[in-house]
């Protein structure tokens, strides 16, 4: 290879990552595909809460993107990021019920002789939000609430600050490994037991809900809602995609993958590895939280369950599921264990009738993945994405014949191989 | 060269121990040397050759004692390894540390001398000087025809080769180099020796070896420890002739 010979810019993204513009194009040609099969615009085949559910995957796909970069670039194995997703979705959630609120709450005041004051609507609304935990003022964090672009700053600043105070201490600390994973466990357990509060000032075990109708578009039918939320979660993946691609395909890929492979050589080249692996924790936990924040209004409803430490753990299988260190492999498996798991959850499988035992796949489907998690973490190492492998292999230059070493005394090819 | 006078020395270490859970694995140690001189460090397994290189990397503490670095009499001890590495200290590991899964050129580049901080080097892409000066550098190193290759494919030889030549892309004033020709056949050692040599012009460089026909090669100053202590300083031929010497090392 010559000095001069490596293209610049859009090319040399696309040789650092080849995948782009396939996985992009993929995406494309599935978002016109499901539009054309939706119920708002086309034939009606996909139903609007399956579109849900095509959305709702895209967004683990994000979510899953995010976590590839932290774990499988970087190394760090987080069993936290779904604290930062479910973050993004508390965050969005907060201005759809504030908003929804007040426009009911504006209607049934509306009849009376004196024009309610400021104060009395905010009231009102409190008392609505809050009435299922016992309370009625609006606690300090909804203080935002009544602003569509202050809460959708909250969406991207909350995990991004919860990332960066958290790896801060984290990583100056050197914690590393197993020690961190539990540390993430132990942060979004935190965070949801202090949910589950109900005066956690975020309704408690109800969570917030009503969050799939979007206040100023109620005349709009759910399945245009729905489809306008399918666009803008593979969107925001591609965007996504787009985005890791560019920050794995220069140096900073190779810092970060040579973190994950020896930390202390990296220091030893002069590398800041705390800072590195700051960037990468923050950035992914800022795109965790949009990818809640988008997931959240098309399921409708979120409550401190989904920040339970379980949830984590999935993402991670996901992507040991897909194959990590591929940006396309974490998409992979989420989007297809996801959607088994959709299948099997929902009464799609068929129970198998043993005579004696009847397998419901409604329980034993978490067997079934647990089981498949270890299959691949001992046999296919590369998951999903190693069947790619597959047909690369084919491409990649025939090696036989070349010197093994640089000089006389190295090992010839037949000796090497015995 | 090896009789330089220690007045302007780039690195001085003065005093220095540590120990382990009650062991002494550096000892009162002191051990300078100048900015353009060749310095080998002999001595018998659990000398503290090891923990004499990580005490002035930054990777261990020393109990006591002081280290102090270049012009400006800098002490290392307040500073991390990568601020140490960024002030101009080079090591090259034993056993051969490059990253496998990444190409000879993507090694070479992480490690040429460029800013450091993340923000930097999310933005940063090759210049056709630092093209030219990978081109160069792997040259050096016998690699040009394997930019694109894997570190991983290549052979243990060339991956200390390969290590070399990012101790170079780093442009450092100290280079420590463990053990640089384990592994490497006759004449891979003679060019290693060649290239120390000539390095040693402008760089100081502390070469920890085991094998004594290379140190011979080298001709340079030796230093040999033990107990992590110095034992003895001076010439090959001047430190073979001590009689402690023989009897803890060469005797054995």
């Amino acid at each position: 290879m010559t000095p001069s010979s490596r293209p610049s810019g859009l090319a040399a993204l696309i040789r650092a990552t080849p995948s782009l513009p396939w996985f992009l194009g993929a995406l494309t040609l599935f978002t016109l595909l499901v539009t054309t099969l939706s119920e708002a615009l086309g034939t009606g085949l996909v139903s609007t809460s399956f579109l849900k559910v095509l959305g709702m995957t895209l967004c683990f796909c994000l979510a899953a993107l995010a976590m590839d970069l932290v774990w499988g670039y970087c190394g760090i194995l987080s069993l936290g990021h779904m604290a930062f997703f479910g973050i993004g979705g508390y965050a969005i959630g907060m201005w759809l019920m504030y908003a929804r609120t007040e426009a009911i709450v504006a209607e049934s005041l509306a009849n009376q002789l004196i024009p309610p004051t400021e104060a009395e609507i905010r009231d009102a609304i409190g008392a609505q939000i809050f009435g299922v935990v016992g309370a009625s003022e609006l606690p300090w964090i909804w203080g935002l609430a009544h602003a569509l672009p202050l809460q959708l700053l909250m969406v991207v600043l909350v995990p991004g600050l919860l990332a960066l105070v958290f790896g801060w201490l984290a990583f100056r600390s050197r914690v590393t490994g197993v020690y961190l994973s539990i540390l993430t466990q132990a942060m979004t357990l935190a965070l949801s037991l202090w949910l589950f509060q109900n005066d956690s000032g975020l309704r408690g075990n109800n969570g917030l809900s009503g969050l799939q109708n979007i206040p100023g578009f109620e005349a709009l039918p759910q399945a245009q809602v729905a489809l306008f939320f399918f666009w803008a979660s593979a969107l925001a993946l591609g965007l996504g995609y787009l985005l890791f691609a560019w920050v794995v395909a220069g140096k900073m890929g190779g810092v970060i993958r040579a973190i994950r492979d020896d930390e202390t050589r990296v220091r030893f080249l002069g590398y800041p590895v705390e800072g590195f692996k700051l960037f990468v924790f923050t950035l992914s936990a800022v795109v965790a939280g949009i990818a809640g924040a988008l997931y959240y209004p098309q399921a409708g409803i979120i409550n401190p369950g989904e920040i339970a430490p379980i949830a984590s753990i999935y993402l991670a299988v996901w992507v040991a599921i897909g194959g990590r260190g591929r940006l396309y492999g974490a998409v992979l498996g989420a989007g297809f264990v996801s959607l088994v798991s959709t299948w099997f959850t929902g009464g799609g499988a068929p129970a198998i009738d043993l005579g004696i035992y009847r397998i419901d796949w409604v329980d034993w489907w978490l067997v079934l993945l647990g089981l498949s998690f270890v299959l691949v973490t001992l046999f296919a190492p590369k998951g999903l994405g190693g069947l790619v492998d597959l047909w690369t292999a084919r491409q990649a230059p025939e090696r036989h014949g070349s010197d093994l070493g640089p000089d006389e005394g190295a090992l010839r090819e037949p000796e090497a191989e015995r | 060269m090896s009789t330089a006078h220690p007045k302007a020395q780039l690195l001085e270490v003065s005093g220095v121990s540590v120990s382990f859970d009650g062991f002494k694995a550096i000892n009162n140690l002191s051990f300078s040397i100048g900015p353009a001189e060749l310095r080998a460090v002999i001595g018998p397994n659990g000398a503290g050759k090891t923990t004499f290189m990580d005490i002035i990397t930054g990777k261990t503490r020393p109990d006591a004692g002081r280290v102090i670095w270049g012009p400006r009499s800098q002490s290392l001890l307040a500073l991390s390894e990568a601020q140490i590495a960024r002030a101009g200290v080079g090591r090259k590991f034993q056993r051969p540390t490059v990253f496998e899964d990444q190409s000879v050129e993507d090694n070479l580049m992480m490690a040429l001398k460029a800013d450091r901080r993340p923000f930097r080097v999310l933005f940063w892409r090759p210049e056709s000087r630092d093209r030219e000066r990978i081109a160069e550098l792997a040259e050096t190193i016998g690699l040009a025809g394997m930019l694109g290759r894997r570190a991983g494919e290549l052979s243990h030889g060339q991956k200390q080769w390969l290590e070399i030549g990012m101790l170079l892309a780093q442009d450092p004033q100290l280079l420590l180099v463990d053990e640089p020709a384990a592994g490497m056949t006759p004449a891979e050692r003679e060019h290693t020796t060649a290239l120390l040599r000539s390095l040693a012009e402008q760089h100081a460089i502390v070469v920890v070896e085991h094998d004594m026909e290379f140190v011979r090669r080298l001709g340079c100053k030796v230093t040999v420890l033990h107990e992590g202590a110095v034992l003895a300083e001076g010439s090959l031929d001047h430190v073979t002739r001590n009689q402690e010497v023989i009897d803890v090392y060469l005797g054995r």
